[in-house]
Formats: C-alpha cells, sequence, structure tokens
C-alpha cells in the first residue's frame, strides 16, 4: 500500500460527511531526517543519499514507480532579492533537482517527471525554465527517462484533468481537477524552499501544492462552464478571495458562505490537496533561502543560510519539524506565530489525517533540531500579512 | 545648418498660441500670462547651458493672428540667434506654406517646420504628418511625425493594475517600436511630436525623461514639450524640474552615435508597412518590444533591393504578416532563409509545403520542416497581434534569448544593438514604473564581452564587471543600487581594441 492508497483508504468512511473529522490522533508518523548542508552540488548530493537511506532508503518508495517531483518555481521570474538568483532565495535548486533525480534513478524509478504549474502562457515547462534562466538540460540529463510538465496546461491526450477527492471531504472543497499527469505518478515528491510565507505563515512541503490546481480552471478569467484552453492568470480569485468558484466542469466549495479571506482559505484549500494528492517525500531546502516572505519584498525579505536540510517520507510531520528549526512552533494557531492572520495549514492537514505535526510524536534522525534551529524571525525586515479580504498592508 | 544632432524645444507662446488656446477648453488668465512671458526673450535665459539649440516656436495657422505673432516674434528670434539657436517656425492649420516660408525667411527663422509639407522648397523645410500621411522618401532635412503617446504605464487601461494581457505584463506606452520602424526607412534625422498628456495630473519630471529616453533609445529625437504648469515655473524662475529633463537632453546629445547603431534582435518583422498591413505589423512590433523580444524592422522595399542581397544576416526568425504574398524574388529570398536553417512565421497564403513538426505547446500556426528550418503558417489569417508575439517568442524558444532584466518593474522596450563596424554593443533598458520601490537590479546577458560600461544620465560611466551566470549560461551585471530607474545603457566592447 502506498501513501495514496493509505490517505485514500482513511478517507473513505468520512467522506459523506460535511465537516472535517478530526482525527489527529490517528495521524500518521513517519521518521523525519535533518541534516546540516553548507552548499548544493556534491554535499548536497551524499546528505540527501544519506537521508534517504536514514528514511528507511529510497528504493522501497520509488522502485519501478512513476515518480512525480513537485517543484517550486513562485512569482514573478524577473524578481530576485537583490542580485542572488532565485534559486538560491525562493525557487528550489536546480541541482538539487538533478541531484535527486539522479538518487531516484539509481533506486530504481521508472519514470521521473518533474512538474510545476508554470507562470507563463501558453508554453512548457522547459521553455519557462529557459525563460526563468535555468537550463533544463541539468535536469533531463540527470537520468533516462525525465520528462517535464507543465501543469498549468491541460495535460496531452483525451483526458487532461482527473478529479482527486479529498478524504473526509475536505475542507473548502470536496475534490479537485488536477492534471493527468498527477494520476499517473505513484510518487509524488515535493520539493521546495523553506520559507515563511504572507498568507499562509510558512510554506514548506504542502504549501508546495498549491501550485498543482490548474490555472485553466482555477485561474482568474477561467470560463464559467468549462476549463480554459490556457491559463490567463493567477489562482486569487477562486484561491484566495472565494470571489467566484471554479467552471461548472469541476466540484464548488462546499459552502459558499465560508470567509472570504485568503488567511482561511489558502490553508485549507492546501490542506485539502495533501490529503487528496499526498506527498511521499518531502525534500526542503534550507540551504539558502529568504527570511519574511516567499518572494522577494524589499525592506521585508532578508537573504538567509540556514545551512539545513529536512526530509521526510509524510509531509505534514517534516513540516512541523521545518518549522521547528525555523523557530517555529507548528501547534501554534490563529493569531499566534507565525500564523498571526492565518489558519495553521499543518492543523487542518493533520485533521484531514494526513500527519501529526506535534513534536513529541514524531521521530528525528539524523541532526537534533536544537542543533539546527535558525531563527527565521530575527531575520528580514517587519511582516507585511495580507490582511483579510484586501492586499498587504505595506 | 545640419539638424543630425539638434535637440529641439516647443516654445508655444505670443498672439497665435493665446488666440489657438482661448478657444479650448480650460484655458485661464495663468495660461495667457505664460504665453505672453514666454514669447520674452528673456524666457531663454532658462536654456543657457543647457544641451537645447533649438527652439520651435508658433509661427503660421492660417489665423488672423498669424501676422501679429510673426511680427512679435522678431526679438525672441533675435535673442535667440544671439545664443546661437536655431528656430523653426512650426506651421500648421490653413497656413499658406509659400506665405508662412516667405516670411521665416524674412525673419531670419532657421527653418520651418510645415505640416504637410511634401514638396521641396529653396528654404530649410521640415516636413511635418501624422503616423498615416509619412512622406517616407523625403528629402527634408527633417521629418518630423505626429500622432504619438506619451510613454509611461497606461492610465487608460486601469492604472497600476493595468495589463496588456493574460500574463499580466504591464500595459507600456511607448512609441519606441514605431520609431525603430521610421528609422530603418527614413533618410533624415526624425523628430517625434507629441504633447503631454491634457488634464489636471501635472507630468512629474521624470515622465519626462522617460519620454525622452522612450524616443532616443529608438533612435528617435522627441520635440521637448512642456505642460502648462512647468512652463509657469519655469517663466516664474523656478527651474527645479526642468533640471532633470535638461540632464537627459544632453545626455543623449552627447551621444550621437548611439543613433546610428543596428538592431541585435534575432526577428526579422518584413512588411510594406501601409494601410491595414501596418495596423497589424505596427502593433506585432509594439506587442514584441512589450516583452523584449528583440527585432529588426525590414522594410519590404528595402528586402527587396539590389543593395541588400542577403537582408536577413544574422537573424533567426522573420515574420511576414502583410495581406499580399511577396513578390518571387522576396519570397525566393525569405526560402532560402527557411531552407538555411531560419524560422519563418507567416499567414495561411504562404502555403504548407514541408513536414509536419508541432511544437510542445498550443499554437495557432502549423509548423512544417523546411530543408534546415521550420516554416510557421497560421491556420486562418493572422489578426491577434498578442498572440502572434507570444507564439513568436515561444517558436523562437527562450533559448536564444539575449538579454535579461531581474528587478526592472514595468520595463520593456529594451534595445540591443550594435555600431555599424560590429567593435561595440549597446543594451539600452527603460523603465516605465513611477516611483515603484524594487530590490537591486541584475542584467543578464548571453554573450562575455572583454568590457563593459554603464552608462547614466546622472553620473559618469563605470566599468561593471561581469559575474558568471550560476544556473545558465551567459552572464551577469549587478547595477548599483543608486542606477537610474528610468534609463540605463550598458556599453559592450565586443571586440578588445588593439593598444
Amino acid at each position: 500500500m502506498n501513501r495514496r492508497q493509505f490517505v485514500s483508504g482513511l478517507g473513505a468512511a468520512g467522506f459523506v460527511m460535511i465537516q472535517p473529522v478530526r482525527v489527529r490522533a490517528s495521524a500518521p508518523m513517519a521518521p523525519v531526517a535533518i541534516a546540516k548542508c553548507k552548499s548544493y552540488g556534491d554535499e548536497f548530493l551524499a546528505a540527501t543519499a544519506k537521508m534517504f537511506d536514514q528514511l528507511g532508503g529510497l528504493g522501497r518508495i520509488v522502485k519501478g514507480k512513476t515518480v512525480t517531483i513537485k517543484i517550486n518555481l513562485t512569482g514573478v521570474e524577473t524578481a530576485r532579492q537583490d542580485y542572488l538568483p532565485q534559486s538560491r532565495t525562493i525557487w528550489t535548486h536546480p541541482r538539487t533537482v538533478g541531484s535527486v533525480i539522479h538518487l531516484l534513478d539509481r533506486a530504481g524509478a521508472r519514470r521521473i517527471r518533474v512538474v510545476e504549474g508554470a507562470w507563463m502562457w501558453p508554453a512548457s515547462l522547459e521553455e519557462f525554465m529557459l525563460k526563468a534562466g535555468w537550463d533544463p538540460s541539468l535536469l533531463l540529463g540527470a537520468a533516462p527517462r525525465v520528462e517535464l510538465v507543465n501543469t498549468n496546461l491541460p495535460y496531452k491526450g483525451k483526458k487532461p484533468y482527473s478529479r482527486f477527492t479529498v478524504p473526509h471531504g475536505g475542507h473548502l472543497f470536496p475534490a479537485y481537477d488536477l492534471s493527468t499527469a498527477y494520476a499517473e505518478s505513484d510518487v509524488l515528491v515535493s520539493m521546495n524552499k523553506i520559507k515563511e510565507h504572507g498568507t499562509a505563515g510558512v510554506t514548506l512541503s504542502i504549501k508546495n501544492l498549491f501550485g498543482i490546481t490548474p490555472t485553466t480552471i482555477y485561474g482568474n478569467k477561467v470560463p464559467k462552464d468549462e476549463p480554459a484552453p490556457i491559463p490567463y492568470a493567477g489562482r486569487t480569485d477562486i484561491g484566495h478571495m472565494g470571489s467566484r468558484q471554479p467552471p461548472t466542469s469541476s466540484p464548488s466549495e462546499k459552502d459558499p458562505t465560508s470567509p472570504r479571506q485568503a488567511g482561511y482559505r489558502i490553508p485549507r484549500i492546501v490542506a485539502d490537496l495533501a490529503a487528496a494528492a499526498p506527498v511521499s517525500l518531502a525534500i526542503l531546502d534550507g540551504i539558502e533561502t529568504v527570511a519574511g516572505a516567499e518572494l522577494p519584498r524589499p525592506g521585508t525579505t532578508e537573504a538567509i543560510s540556514p545551512g539545513v536540510l529536512v526530509v521526510g517520507t509524510n509531509a505534514v510531520n517534516t513540516d512541523a519539524v521545518a518549522m521547528a528549526v525555523m523557530g517555529l512552533d507548528p501547534m501554534a494557531d490563529r493569531g499566534k506565530a507565525p500564523f498571526e492572520t492565518c489558519d495553521n495549514t499543518l492543523r487542518l492537514a493533520e485533521e484531514l489525517g494526513v500527519g501529526t505535526r506535534d513534536l513529541g510524536q514524531i521521530e528525528v534522525v539524523g541532526e537534533s533540531i536544537k542543533d539546527v534551529v535558525f531563527k527565521f524571525r530575527e531575520h528580514g525586515g517587519p511582516r507585511q500579512w495580507r490582511p483579510p479580504g484586501g492586499r498587504r498592508n505595506a | 545648418m545640419q539638424f543630425e544632432n539638434v535637440v529641439p524645444l516647443r516654445w508655444p507662446s505670443g498672439p497665435l498660441e493665446i488666440a489657438r488656446r482661448e478657444k479650448g477648453e480650460g484655458f485661464n488668465s495663468q495660461i495667457r500670462q505664460t504665453l505672453e512671458r514666454w514669447h520674452d526673450p528673456a524666457m531663454l535665459e532658462f536654456l543657457k547651458d543647457t544641451a537645447i539649440d533649438c527652439i520651435v516656436i508658433s509661427w503660421a495657422a492660417g489665423l488672423a493672428a498669424d501676422a501679429e505673432q510673426q511680427r512679435t516674434a522678431a526679438p525672441l528670434i533675435e535673442a535667440a540667434r544671439q545664443r546661437n539657436l536655431a528656430v523653426v517656425g512650426w506651421v500648421d492649420g490653413t497656413a499658406d506654406h509659400n506665405a508662412a516660408i516667405a516670411a521665416a525667411k524674412a525673419a531670419g527663422l532657421t527653418a520651418v517646420a510645415i505640416r504637410g509639407m511634401h514638396g521641396s522648397s529653396d528654404f530649410p523645410a521640415i516636413t511635418w504628418s501624422d503616423r498615416a500621411d509619412v512622406a517616407w522618401d523625403s528629402t527634408a532635412p527633417v521629418v518630423a511625425i505626429g500622432g504619438n503617446v506619451w510613454p509611461g504605464v497606461s492610465l487608460a487601461s486601469g492604472g497600476a493594475d493595468a495589463s496588456a494581457g493574460p500574463t499580466g505584463v504591464p500595459w507600456l506606452d511607448s512609441n519606441g517600436w514605431y520609431i525603430q520602424m521610421a528609422r530603418a526607412r527614413l533618410k533624415a534625422p526624425l523628430w517625434v511630436v507629441f504633447d503631454p498628456p491634457a488634464g489636471p495630473a501635472v507630468p512629474s519630471p521624470q515622465s519626462y525623461v522617460k519620454a525622452i529616453c522612450d524616443s532616443e533609445a529608438a533612435g528617435g529625437r522627441w520635440v521637448i514639450s512642456l505642460d502648462d504648469n512647468l512652463r509657469s515655473g519655469l517663466a516664474a524662475g523656478n527651474t527645479a524640474a526642468w533640471k532633470d529633463i535638461a540632464s537627459a537632453a544632453a545626455f543623449f546629445k552627447d551621444h550621437p552615435d548611439w543613433k546610428s547603431y543596428r538592431s541585435l534582435g534575432l526577428v526579422g518583422v518584413i512588411s510594406n508597412f501601409a494601410g491595414s498591413d501596418f495596423d497589424l505589423t505596427g502593433e506585432i512590433l509594439n506587442l514584441m518590444a512589450r516583452r523584449d523580444l528583440l527585432f529588426r524592422v525590414i522594410w519590404k522595399s528595402q528586402a527587396m533591393a539590389q543593395a541588400m542581397p542577403q537582408p536577413f544576416t544574422g537573424l533567426k526568425a522573420l515574420i511576414y504578416a502583410d495581406a499580399a504574398m511577396p513578390e518571387q524574388p522576396l519570397r525566393r529570398k525569405i526560402t532560402d532563409f527557411v531552407e538555411q536553417g531560419g524560422l519563418l512565421i507567416t499567414g495561411p497564403a504562404w502555403g504548407k509545403a514541408g513536414t509536419p513538426a508541432p511544437p510542445d505547446f498550443q499554437t495557432q500556426f502549423d509548423v512544417l520542416a523546411v530543408g534546415k528550418g521550420r516554416l510557421a503558417v497560421a491556420r486562418n489569417a493572422i489578426d491577434d497581434p498578442y498572440q502572434l508575439a507570444g507564439e513568436t517568442q515561444l517558436l523562437l524558444s527562450h533559448r536564444n534569448d539575449l538579454v535579461k532584466i531581474y528587478n526592472s518593474p514595468s520595463s520593456g522596450c529594451t534595445r540591443y544593438t550594435a555600431s555599424p563596424d560590429g567593435k561595440t554593443a549597446l543594451l539600452q533598458c527603460l523603465s516605465y514604473a513611477d516611483g515603484r520601490r524594487a530590490g537591486l537590479r541584475t542584467i543578464w546577458v548571453r554573450d562575455r564581452h572583454p568590457s563593459t560600461r554603464l552608462w547614466t544620465i546622472e553620473a559618469p560611466p563605470v566599468t561593471l564587471d561581469a559575474h558568471t551566470s550560476e544556473d545558465y549560461a551567459g552572464v551577469e551585471y549587478h547595477l548599483p543600487a543608486n542606477a537610474t530607474q528610468a534609463y540605463l545603457a550598458l556599453e559592450f566592447e565586443r571586440q578588445r581594441r588593439e593598444a
């Protein structure tokens, strides 16, 4: 049984219920590995290989499987933190992706797909990478059978989208229509940086899943009754603000009277996705990143070098440990850092049975949290929170 | 008088300008007073030690006030002459051209600028027209073209949130694409004519700087035209706002050679640029400029000329979107370009001979392999320039990008050119944002050059170090924090000069 089957099984009994069942007590736990790592390249390769071994080996998860790596290329490709390339501040680093592809191949993965909802019309992911200043051959050449898929576009073939039902009925939507590339995936890997987030408090392995919703369905300006043929805009209307519903061809919100606040909605959408499309391997890069927000914001964000990696096979467990590494409390609720203006995504995912955020229940292997903790809140300028229903306050 | 590097300033003043303005909306005593004050030779004092070496005064409009205007302008003309300023008389409306020229001669003007002047004259006569009526083959000392926009992020399209399309690229108003098109054809210097936007909003000094840079980077010269408020302030002795404008004008006057540089863009756009073909192809140029898809304008007549046997050298793609297919000699040249490895993007009338080679994105084109190159033929008549500009960029691929600019909001209309001898390249970057905060800027270029200098309007040039790009090919230049937001230029020495 893989994680998807496992979580889907959990969800079957509770699907008909309108309100999510609080299943935190039975939320799964898997070990989380921590390693110090100061650089990309060989040091990263060696560190992650060791961490995978500490978690029981990569082969047991990926051998003979189609592995999908969800990377993170959020924001405008021309916005940088100072002079630094995005790969050192806000995006997944391409050399880490190349290294993981290499390790996945060595562990027997049958097919490896690198995916992202690339913010570009209407190009392939490869073309987006070229525009963004990446060399896609680094990834395509890291192993045989590597593919790049832009999941913001309709998936090629007769079935562009597949429906992913949220176990326990979901918080905001009962199900999501995602690229069929995700349905063809046996193992979903989430690879991104450890960062704070202006709307969701933190952005870690499950927040990375917000980008799997295709903007042809969940983006602004999509048609009323069917997906758009190409992406038109971001997800603000349907995602952040709830000012409209997806096309009628996709499931609508469970409760259209629920708060129209990004701090309420985004954590719930992310938790839903974490349950509907569970991450089997979460790889969080804290080698270099930014403090203050998820994207470069002059006066707020600061480039930092925590020099740490956090890897796990349960995304909520991994994110909880990563929060602790950031000097933040994964048990914090709305009103407390880093969730000053939003709900705790980890709690919401935990309620859907994805995994526990209780550090007391999570086994940490490799380095201990206290030896690598890097307090994000001690860096960067004043945080800019997105107030309910409005723009940022700065 | 050589007009090659003259810096003109529109000088509305006197009875004719008052007669013209007083029937219009918003005319008031302050404007009248300003127009009167500007007729006073003493007003020329603020031009002292500036690059402005030409004033363009109101001369004739077919109104009763013409004669009074010409009579009372004599002291202003004389004072200008003593300051070595050229004086051009602006002639429009129903004015009698011959009479205006005769009066100009008698008054000692340097030249006249006559709207609709298509013939020749024994007195320097600048031809002036709107875009639709340009005398492309004019032998006039200067061709002035009106009908332009005030450069900036478009307010008409929704202000700061305005976007040009699905990807949210800011909607930039720029004349750069048109100026490039016109410069590719004209032999004479090009004066670009437009006024500050009417209305209560007063343009900032920086928006004037943008207006100058937008024209200059593309190879034109704006006939600087000030708003009532600014002219009123200057009449009252307030020159603070003028200094930035004067600095920008001086900067470009000091770099006349840059206007002779040729585009390094990889996409050639071929057209006759007339009628409905201009409507479509002009907008394609406009939208390509906004997304920094660097292009080279190729007039069909020039591509067919014997003097240009290889008009497509250095290009990777051609766009031919005119309704009528090219005559056989040009079609042959284009076909040769494709067979030798180029890409042609064109309409359905071209025909679809070749082997299907579909790209990996949804497109309005059938793409065919022809020889070593590709032919992209639209399935239906090309009528969406936005889509064509976007798909051209993808068909060409960002693999061929020459330049990327980071942390420069509302940038666009970048120009990348090379000197005629090929030894120097010039990258001119513009930002149309007004007061938006951005981080430190980086410019990436694909080619590594032996040395690079950063030019800004307000500071002497500085040498920039090249940093090897970490994730990709090419090199990056980190701009100092205080580098101008609106405009900067990187000058690359392409080959080491011998000592």
